[in-house]
């Protein structure tokens, strides 16, 4: 059976690109680093739906976790793989880089571009030997244009598009597609700190996008209709570039 | 396993899975330049071997495989230690 994987699920776009994946008919495991109860919640709710969902909790920054993890899961589920990957999980630590620590740049860029080396290099050799995997990386407005404030973020997200481009055309042959996801300013946790009627202003759309918004886009890139869609950045930010 | 049901199955997956004419695989033909076994081909065949020979291939030990003859006295030096 094919298996979709949602990193930093627990919640905002994570958890409604699992909700809608779960929704489409993929059984899907949830991913979550600490917020156990949430992810409980979130499996609970798909199940409750009539879907399929597992929680599965590992840093992705970590990539012995991963492979213990991992390994723990294939072995439970010896005729199954991950056909789809959503690389999801990140965090912010905003600053201004004059006054930017070490950790606040390291951990930045090993949740968001050293998570996604690790678990999708993990996943890929499944994808290729069954000809046909999805691997879609959420990036952001920040990693297209930069933000002030956010040089790591920003950094981490750009380098998840190159990477996007990079790696669609390593697997393009065994179609294996690859595709990074921009959001704008989506209502979530991320951006509650935000002054939302401000930023709401440089928007053209003058709103806030939604999670469930992004995850119809990430549900059509995991499915067949786009599966001549690869090495593509495409943005979902209510027209603000 | 004998040599010739090394060879056999090693003609088989290359035929089955990787879709190799049949009429190309001879002892001399290279893995790249005549068969076309690419790098992702790779991928393929650490997969099949584990499961049609119960071992894993280490990269570095193929360093000096580039035939069909290489692959197969490859497989069956693993077979026999």
């Amino acid at each position: 059976m094919k298996y979709a994987l949602v990193t930093g699920s627990s919640r905002g776009i994570g958890r409604a690109v699992a909700l809608k994946l779960a929704q489409d008919g993929f059984p899907v495991i949830v991913n979550c680093l600490s917020n156990i109860d949430a992810a409980a919640s979130l499996v609970a709710e798909i199940d409750a739906a009539g879907g399929k969902a597992e929680l599965l909790q590992f840093d992705v920054s970590d990539p012995e976790a991963i492979e213990a993890a991992l390994e723990s899961w294939a072995q439970a589920h010896p005729e199954d793989y991950v056909d789809i990957l959503v690389n999801n999980a990140g965090i912010r630590r905003d600053n201004l880089m004059i006054f930017m620590q070490n950790d606040e740049w390291h951990s930045v860029l090993d949740t968001t571009l050293n998570g996604f080396f690790y678990l999708t290099r993990r996943l890929l050799k499944d994808m290729l030997t069954h000809r046909h995997g999805r691997v879609i990386n959420i990036s952001s407005l920040s990693g297209l244009k930069g933000l002030p404030g956010q040089v790591n973020y920003s950094a981490a997200k750009a380098a998840l598009i190159g990477a996007t481009r990079a790696l669609s055309q390593e697997v393009a042959q065994r179609k294996v597609t690859v595709n990074a996801v921009c959001p704008g300013f989506i209502e979530s946790d991320m951006t509650a700190g935000l002054d939302r009627d401000e930023l709401k202003k440089l928007v053209p759309m003058r709103r806030f996008g939604r999670a469930d918004e992004v995850a119809d886009l990430v549900a059509f890139l995991a499915s067949d209709s786009a599966a001549y869609i690869t090495g593509q950045a495409i943005s979902i930010n209510g027209g603000l570039y | 396993m004998t040599r010739q049901e090394i060879e056999q199955n090693v003609t088989d997956f290359l035929i089955d899975d990787l879709e190799i004419e049949q009429d190309v695989i001879t002892p001399d033909a290279r893995l790249k330049d005549d068969l076309g076994i690419d790098s992702l081909d790779f991928v393929d065949i650490v997969v099949i071997v584990e499961k049609r020979f119960g071992f894993k291939i280490k990269p570095e030990e193929m360093a000096g495989v580039v035939t069909y003859k290489d692959f197969c006295d490859y497989i069956e030096r693993k077979l026999a230690a």
